[in-house]
């Protein structure tokens, strides 16, 4: 084990090396110091409460997402859906709260979080069964429902859900408080970080300690093998989908309850994606991809402060995440390759 | 006597901490058969393939024309005239058998249109080994005999001066195989070279006119055909007289048939079965022979209840199989021992002890107890003598012969009512074989209906109780090992006549 | 006569939209036949948008952005090339890194150019010819650059199946192993199949903002390389058959932007999924008769592949 270990350090760290050089050559690019803008980012990520409570806010919708992706990964399924379920699932919990905006906290609220999960859950659920009774590649699939969910949104608040008093910018009434989602310690990180967290750890239990987790493993790698002892890959396909849908609902209508405050178009900044990315820097580990989805939480706020403060758009923080991804890609590979020669 | 077209001076050859080749000097003349004979692992196909440029020699010299080479790559081998048709063979499957004719022809123009004169020179073997075969049918509707002469046709394209056949007949009928003799006897009067690559006695009888014995990676044996008997090569081939003997089972007794096989139709992945009907007593082990590609896929996965019936039935113990629909899932009565155990039957990423536990998993608790997992596992592999013993190790990480003993530790442990084991010794030694066979017929003393679906004849005469042979998916004959002979059985397996059952 | 006039306003309509859309499958398939599926092909698309335009409106002539436009394609495709090939990265994640990199570095770099118009190419036919039946808004509407898609379909069908080198690739794709037995390096086979796709796709880019809406905006290309990804399967992996496919792709898109221009009461959003619906649709129809027909390259296969017996 031992042996292992050293070289996956330094593979690891040739990889922080990689994207640091990377990310300080783009930031030359365009005429930034780098170490000082980095380090500026960093204390605009976690520099004091404020900041961190901004990247927790971040950090929770990509969590989700990231987990919508990793369950699924274990089936040996690769979805890339976290932004089409993220959107589906805020659709269908807005509608409960447009429809019944008087109800009572105690029934709005677990209703919309439900509905929104279940969006979520049927809209990776069509995946699903489109890869067991029809054998569509999920990431296609999963790919192209997105773009349908981001217009269908589109046409609910730009048609019967446009709140008259919003004058003319696209976005439903402003949620009660009865269908806000409660935040924590007085800052904007609200129940659903915990609700993530939950799940990482419920997740990563269920998959490597259980018996149900265990037919996973064997169907992912072999599928012939594993219907021989009696599992279903059909059955399970649809259980690891929907459930992740359901989590990447859950995050697209808590964004919208506690954050945005209303269902409006444009409400997710590729939470879906930067979530795929995390999934990927975990290493499909559930409990790995909570302190990665803070600190690339951290890395977006800061994206978003550096465009208010420094007048540098936030899409260098999407710039950023590329280069991280790369590199990672990059070095995991080369270590992967290092280690079928020597194991 | 003429010099020697190619000769190996003291080649040797290693991966990791297994020799392949130990010190080998081989020599080869044009104008001749020369018969590599040895038993699976014996260091052969390596030998040749170190002379292919498949494989670099860690030690030794190889000479061509009396000049020293060595070849980087088959590419360079080609160039001087070295063909080699492998088990494997490398068509492509979805191209046409023109497609892969032009792409190992060096002379094959670039545009297609405008070379018609090259494209027919490059249909010019192809004509002479199988005139009746069209170049535009995609490889992968060919049958395996003529598959092997488009890869035939391949090599002579490039002028080979020396052909090597690595066991060329292990997948043709006897008809294919006597028409390769003659190919070969062909070959050799125009003055190449031919290399034969093969473990049967059969072979070497028909068409060598030198033989090396090989064991262990070293030529212990070389000598003129005419000069060794088959008994010679045998003890040369495995160390011993001859094979140890082992118990043959028990003879049945005639009781009620506890497997009855009615009129059993499948489909499995495109390979049929029709109207297969036998029955089994307690404890009588049935020999399934044919060449591979008849259906023997497809019956085994189908009696194991892994693949839907679509006519017929299977009755066990008078349990019906098609009624009880448990999709794809295998009855805890039935013990499978499937053919290529890497891709069927186990998982390759996942650990020993895991593989193991696999036929008990939707039994076990809801959080399964690991420790136990691997006593039990440690368990089985120290009495199936599975190597390295480590339940940790990935099911990948195992070689052919121990993924096998872990495939029948799982499987034969308990006893069980069906036991179906498909090619179980392939590329096995002869010691571990043994051990194979041992488990089976166990098992068959145990009352178990043992079904044995093997491509070798000698095994299945010398221990089986009936023998029966499969063609085109259909079983042909089945006949009582007192009464079996070769012939009638080779004319089975060439689809010649019908049997009755015994 | 009207008919035909209206027959040919959707089939230039169709041609149109369906261009672009042509050279990024073409590319895609192209990788595809050596193996390797490149996700990376929207960033590339995004990224010849981006470069074409820019260069296009710098120097004022088309040809140099579509020039610009390939050339970044192929750029950002010899990332995916290295990781892939080089690190022995997983070939969905590269894709997707090769993505995100092309979206980030086009929402930075372009928005000096965001709402810019640049000169594209002129018609083909002057607009006297535009009452000619048929052919005249064809020739009235359309750029050389859809004349020259046709032609690379046939010329890229033709070099696949009819050309050694095509014939090589081919086998690179089907099989590493058949490939090194008649001495061809895969992995150099793949490099330029990648490139090779990624040239098109920066092109196809570039001809979207260039020559079809003459402008630039942000994520311009709205999932269109994703589409291309699954047109690919569609179309058998067959450079002729990617032709009708894009054509019907084209077609969606054409009814689309009619449907939302005209007087129709659905909802604009809602038409804009017929794209996507379509795209969908047909890869379903492709997938669920893929086990008879097969036609998926091996090597291809086993990028997905896990051991399923």
């Amino acid at each position: 084990m031992n042996g292992r270990l050293v070289p996956r350090l330094l593979y690891g760290i040739g990889g922080a090396a990689v994207f640091l050089v990377l990310s300080s050559v783009f930031l030359l690019a365009i005429g930034r110091p780098p170490l000082a803008t980095l380090a500026t980012m960093a204390v605009y990520a976690f520099g004091d409460g404020y900041s961190t409570s901004e990247s927790l806010v971040k950090a929770t919708p990509i969590l989700l997402c990231a987990l919508a992706v990793i369950l699924p990964a274990h089936l040996g399924l690769i979805t890339v859906g976290g932004e089409g379920q993220l959107y589906f699932g805020a659709l269908l919990g807005t509608s409960v709260v447009v429809n019944f905006p008087g109800g009572p906290m105690v029934a709005l609220l677990p209703a919309m979080l439900l509905l929104g999960a279940l969006g979520g859950a049927v809209w990776s659920g069509i995946a699903a069964v489109l890869r067991t009774r029809c054998n569509v590649n999920e990431t296609i699939s999963t790919l192209l429902l997105n773009y349908i969910a981001v217009l269908l949104v589109d046409y609910a608040v730009y048609g019967g859900w446009k709140d008259a008093a919003s004058l003319g910018w696209p976005a439903t009434i402003q949620f009660p408080p009865a269908a806000t989602v409660p935040s924590l310690f007085g800052t904007r990180v609200h129940l659903g970080l915990i609700v993530a967290v939950v799940a990482a750890v419920v997740l990563h239990v269920a998959v490597n300690f259980t018996r149900w987790g265990l037919g996973l493993k064997v169907l992912a790698g072999n599928r012939k093998v594993g219907a021989m002892v009696g599992l279903s890959f059909a059955s399970n396909t649809l259980i690891v989908m929907a459930l992740g849908g359901a989590l990447a609902g859950f995050a697209g209508i808590s964004e919208t309850s506690a954050i945005q405050g209303r269902l409006q178009s444009g409400l997710s900044v590729g939470y879906g994606l930067t979530g795929f990315l995390v999934a990927w820097l975990s290493g499909q580990h559930f409990l790995r991809a909570v302190p990665i989805a803070i600190m690339i939480g951290g890395l977006i706020a800061a994206g978003d402060a550096l465009q208010l403060y420094s007048k540098i758009p936030s899409a260098s923080a999407t710039i950023l995440q590329g280069l991280l991804f790369a590199a990672a890609l990059g070095s995991s590979g080369l270590l992967g390759r290092r280690e079928e020669r020597h194991g | 006597m003429s010099a020697p077209l190619v000769a190996m001076f003291g080649v040797c050859k290693r991966f990791g901490a297994v020799t392949a080749c130990d010190n080998l000097d081989l020599e080869i003349r044009a104008g001749e058969v020369l018969a590599l004979l040895g038993e699976n692992g014996a260091g052969k196909s390596t030998a040749m393939k170190v002379l292919y440029g498949f494989y670099r020699a860690d030690a030794g010299e190889i000479r061509l024309d009396g000049k020293p080479v060595s070849f980087g790559s088959p590419r360079e081998a080609m160039a001087r005239g070295i063909g080699m048709v492998f088990q494997q063979f490398s068509l492509v499957p979805a191209l046409s058998v023109l497609e892969n004719l032009l792409a190992a022809y060096p002379a094959a123009p670039w545009l297609q249109f405008r070379g018609r004169a090259r494209i027919a020179q490059a249909l010019g073997w192809l004509e002479r080994l199988a005139p009746a075969l069209d170049p535009t049918r995609p490889v992968r509707e060919l049958a395996v005999g003529e598959r092997q002469l488009v890869e035939l046709a391949k090599v002579l394209n490039l002028n080979a001066r020396v052909v090597i056949l690595d066991e060329p007949t292990s997948v043709l009928t006897p008809a294919e195989t006597q028409r390769l003799y003659g190919f070969i006897r062909s070959l050799v009067a125009a003055g190449k070279a031919v290399v034969l690559i093969t473990h049967k006695l059969a072979d070497v009888a028909a068409c060598a006119d030198r033989i090396v014995v090989m064991r262990d990676g070293r030529a212990v044996d070389r000598a003129l055909a005419r000069d060794r008997t088959p008994e010679d090569l045998v003890e040369a081939m495995v160390g011993r007289d001859s094979l140890s003997v082992i118990a043959a089972p028990p003879p049945v007794h005639e009781s009620a048939p506890v497997l009855e096989v009615r009129n059993l139709s499948a489909n499995v992945q495109g390979t049929q079965i029709r109207d297969v009907s036998f029955a089994m007593a307690a404890g009588e082990i049935l020999g399934i022979a044919g060449v591979s590609g008849n259906g023997q896929y497809a019956l085994a996965e189908t009696l194991a209840g892994l693949a839907p019936i679509t006519g017929g039935d299977v009755v066990l113990e008078g349990v019906s199989l098609a009624s009880c629909r448990r999709d794809g899932a295998i009855s805890d009565r039935v013990a499978y021992i499937p053919e290529r155990p890497l891709d069927n039957a186990v998982v390759a990423d996942l650990d020993l002890g895991f593989n193991l536990a696999l036929r008990r998993i939707c039994m076990l608790r809801l959080f399964p107890d690991r420790r136990v997992m691997m006593e039990q596992a440690d368990d089985l592999i120290r009495r199936f003598d599975v190597r390295p013993p480590q339940a940790t190790l990935r099911a990948a990480a195992l070689s052919g012969g121990n993924l096998q003993k872990l495939v029948i530790a799982r499987e034969l442990s308990d006893t069980h009512r069906v036991v179906i084991a498909s090619y179980p010794t392939m590329g096995l030694d002869v010691l571990a074989a043994e051990a194979v066979y041992r488990s089976l017929f166990e098992q068959a003393a145990c009352g178990a209906c043992v079904i044995w679906i093997s491509e070798d004849l000698d095994d299945l005469l010398a221990y089986a109780h009936r023998i029966a042979v499969i063609h085109g998916g259909r079983i042909v004959g089945i006949v009582r090992r007192q009464d079996a002979s070769r012939q009638l059985i080779g004319r089975w397996m060439a689809g010649m006549e019908q049997g009755k059952a015994a | 006569m009207d008919d035909l006039v209206v027959v040919g306003h959707w089939t230039a309509a169709m041609l149109r939209s369906s261009t672009p859309l042509l050279m990024v499958t073409l590319g895609e398939t192209l990788t595809q036949r050596v193996g390797i599926i490149n996700l990376g092909v929207e960033g590339q698309m995004l990224g010849g948008a981006c470069t074409g335009f820019a260069i296009a409106a710098v120097t004022g002539d088309p040809l140099m952005g579509f020039a610009a436009g390939a050339a970044a394609g192929a750029l950002l495709s010899s990332l995916h090339a290295f990781l892939c090939l080089v690190c022995g990265a997983n070939q969905i994640g590269s894709g997707i890194a090769v993505w995100t990199l092309g979206l980030g570095l086009t929402s930075y770099f372009g928005r000096p150019f965001v709402g810019d118009k640049v000169r594209g190419l002129a018609p083909m036919g002057g607009p006297d010819l535009a009452n000619v039946p048929l052919l005249g808004p064809i020739l009235t509407q359309l750029t050389p650059t859809a004349p020259a898609a046709l032609l690379l379909v046939v010329l890229v069908g033709v070099w696949l199946y009819r050309t050694s080198t095509g014939l090589n690739w081919r086998i690179v794709g089907e099989s590493f192993e058949a490939a090194r037995a008649i001495g061809l390096a895969p992995r150099m086979v793949q490099l330029s199949g990648i490139v090779a796709g990624g040239l098109f796709s920066g092109f196809a880019g570039a001809i979207l903002s260039v020559d079809y809406t003459q402008t630039w905006a942000n994520d311009m290309t709205k999932g269109r390389g994703f589409v291309a990804v699954g047109l690919v399967i569609v179309a058998r992996w067959n450079p002729f058959f990617v032709l009708p496919v894009a054509l019907i792709f084209g077609l969606s898109e054409a009814a689309t932007l009619r449907l939302q221009a005209g007087g129709v009461s659905l909802s604009p959003y809602l038409i804009g999924c017929l794209p996507y619906a379509v795209c969908l649709a047909c890869v379903i129809f492709a997938s669920m008769r893929e086990s008879r027909y097969g036609g998926m390259p091996a090597e291809l296969a086993s990028v997905f592949g896990r051991r399923s017996g």
